[in-house]
């Protein structure tokens, strides 16, 4: 082996083979770079866990005219969106049927506003907190406020108004003055805000509390809801907007920030994943030619090394074994940039979806095995190929 | 036959366009004056080249369907040549030359292949890098590395072209001693210069 190795080395191009590693460690880091991102970000916007409140999705009736009496769900409707497959669970709205005034002190000043509440099941609430209770005689309201309301203030009216930026903390400090009315009774309560979310666009109160409330303020029972939160699978599947537009149904957030935001992941992906190919091809040619001119110019000592009794096989060891070691250091090489790469975006990623996410490239090792894999099968079929057909010479 | 005889009427020869057979044991000299075909002629017996008409059988087998793994079997257990040109390699030295052969079959020790250089006067020379021998000594090179293998037939292609009658003879005598502890055929050619030996047939191309 050392011998044939003496002689097979001549002509080997340092340079050719440099570029070649150099174009194949871009083009393999940056594929498995992407199909790395692509594992790490996909759970967090499709998982249980997930950034974007994806799978939730909320059905209202356009208004139509203008009047008396918003558009509702009657028991038929819920029960038929209730069956769709696309359906993983259904919860109604409910909302006050008695006044509501809220008041707070603020800088000395009294503020006071009418206003309603909202309530959904608790499992379609994105916000879990040991306050969220009430049973009737309770004295203290929880609220929860969608995190808009907060933005709205801080970057909207407290710049207009010159007034103080507040943050959660100091808005669950907070007891707000609220008075109930309705059926000949009126009873001031404490409100206090117990969380924010970013799934529910309203004010909303523990659904106990709600029952209870409409009972004994409105003395109603419950109304045909106006909204309805869904949750399901994934909301900018065909049939759910197909469905959704055959029952004149409207949904809020449509098409859903995670379809979005998965889609422009995938858009990215393929662009960077596509560049990376690109590069590997690119890469995998010079390195053919390469390997072609290499055996062209030892070509009569390949054909030599056959006529004495070398097996085709024997002749291209040396080639497959320095392919075999150009390919391997190239794919350690790009495994390590990218698992350097992936602890640095999984710390940014971790900030924001406010839990650690463990980071392992594992995605970009399967991928990165079975590549390398095809690229020396590759390269060892085209020098046997290429010493057969020197051997062959007829 | 070559194909490019194909077209000629005037052929004459006891080789080309006739039936021949090369048997174990047996010691042949095939004349020829140049470009008669013969090292065609060894091309086509070693598998180097298929530009022929006819068919060459190797133990029943048509060696035009052989493929290049089991020519590398032939070439290594059951035909050695000594080439016209040669074929040794330049950058390495003519001990080296050898070693890349016996490091293939392993069928010699180191010490038979230096007692070989000292008998044909080249024992000096082990290391020295072939492309600076002159062919005479190449040539005693060449022979001994295809004394390294197995075989049942050995073709030399003008053996002893670049050498004086003593060195031809002492290189006669390995031959002829190798090829019989095999109790393989010797095929030599010549194109007027030949091996001292008592050859079974002449054969004309």
């Amino acid at each position: 082996m050392r011998l044939i190795w003496k002689l097979l080395r001549k002509h080997i191009s340092i340079f050719e083979l440099a570029v070649f590693f150099t174009a194949n460690l871009i083009g393999m880091a940056v594929i498995l770079a992407g199909v790395q991102i692509y594992s790490d970000v996909k759970p967090m916007l499709t998982g249980e866990r997930s950034l974007i409140g994806n799978e939730y999705m909320i059905v209202t009736r356009p208004v139509e005219r203008v009047g008396i009496g918003a558009p509702t769900f009657c028991a038929d409707d819920i029960a038929d969106i209730r069956e769709q497959p696309f359906v993983v669970d259904l919860g109604l709205f409910a909302a006050s049927q008695f006044e509501v005034d809220g008041s707070i002190m603020f800088n000395g000043r009294r503020l006071s506003t009418m206003m309603f509440f909202e309530a959904v099941p608790d499992n379609f609430i994105d916000v879990t907190s040991r306050d969220w209770r009430f049973k009737p005689g309770d004295a203290t309201i929880p609220i929860i406020l969608p995190r808009n309301y907060l933005n709205l203030y801080n970057f909207g009216f407290s710049q207009t108004q010159n007034l103080p930026q507040i943050t959660e903390d100091m808005i669950k400090r907070v007891e707000l003055g609220i008075r109930l009315s309705g059926n000949g009774r009126r009873d001031d309560y404490v409100g206090r805000v117990v969380g924010f979310s970013d799934r529910l666009n309203t004010i909303l109160v523990p659904m106990e509390f709600m029952s209870w409330a409409n009972g004994y303020y409105a003395d109603a029972d419950a109304d045909e809801p106006t909204r309805l939160i869904l949750e399901v699978e994934n909301p900018g599947a065909p049939e759910v907007t197909s469905y959704l537009a055959e029952h004149g149904y409207a949904a809020e957030d449509k098409p859903s920030e995670s379809s979005k935001a998965l889609f422009l992941l995938k858009v990215c992906v393929a662009v960077i994943v596509g560049i990376g190919v690109i590069f590997s091809i690119l890469s995998i040619i010079i390195l053919t030619l390469s390997i072609y001119l290499l055996l062209q110019k030892n070509i009569t000592k390949l054909e030599n090394l056959v006529l004495i009794g070398y097996t085709p096989s024997r002749v291209a060891m040396p080639y497959n074994m320095m392919t075999l070691a150009l390919n391997l250091s190239v794919l350690v090489l790009s495994i390590i940039i990218v698992a350097v790469a992936q602890s640095i975006y999984m710390g940014h990623l971790s900030d924001i979806a406010g839990f650690a996410l463990s980071a392992s490239p594992t995605t970009a090792i399967i991928v990165g095995v079975v590549l390398t894999a095809v690229i020396i099968v590759f390269n060892f079929s085209i020098i046997y190929r290429k010493i057969r057909d020197i051997s062959q010479r007829r | 036959m070559p194909e490019i005889f194909a077209s000629r009427r005037d052929l004459h020869s006891d080789i080309w366009a006739t039936e021949v057979s090369l048997e174990r044991g047996k010691r042949y000299l095939i004349e020829a004056a140049s470009g008669t075909g013969k090292s065609s002629l060894c091309s086509y017996l070693y598998g180097q080249r298929g530009d022929y008409r006819g068919t060459i059988l190797f133990d029943g087998e048509d060696v035009a369907t052989l493929s290049a793994d089991r020519w590398s079997t032939i070439r290594q257990r059951h035909i050695s040549i000594l080439f016209q040109d040669l074929r040794l390699f330049g950058e390495l030295t003519a001990l080296e030359n050898v070693e890349v052969k016996n490091n293939l079959t392993h069928t010699q020790t180191t010490k038979q292949i230096v007692a070989w250089f000292e008998e044909l006067g080249i024992g000096d020379k082990l290391h020295s890098r072939i492309d600076r021998m002159s062919y005479g000594q190449q040539q005693r090179v060449a022979l001994i590395r295809a004394l390294c293998q197995p075989y049942e037939f050995i073709l030399l292609d003008e053996p002893i072209s670049h050498l004086d009658d003593r060195n031809s003879d002492i290189m006669r005598d390995i031959i002829l001693r190798d090829a019989a502890t095999k109790g393989a055929a010797v095929i030599a050619t010549s194109i007027g210069k030949h091996m001292n030996i008592d050859y079974d047939k002449h054969l004309c191309l």
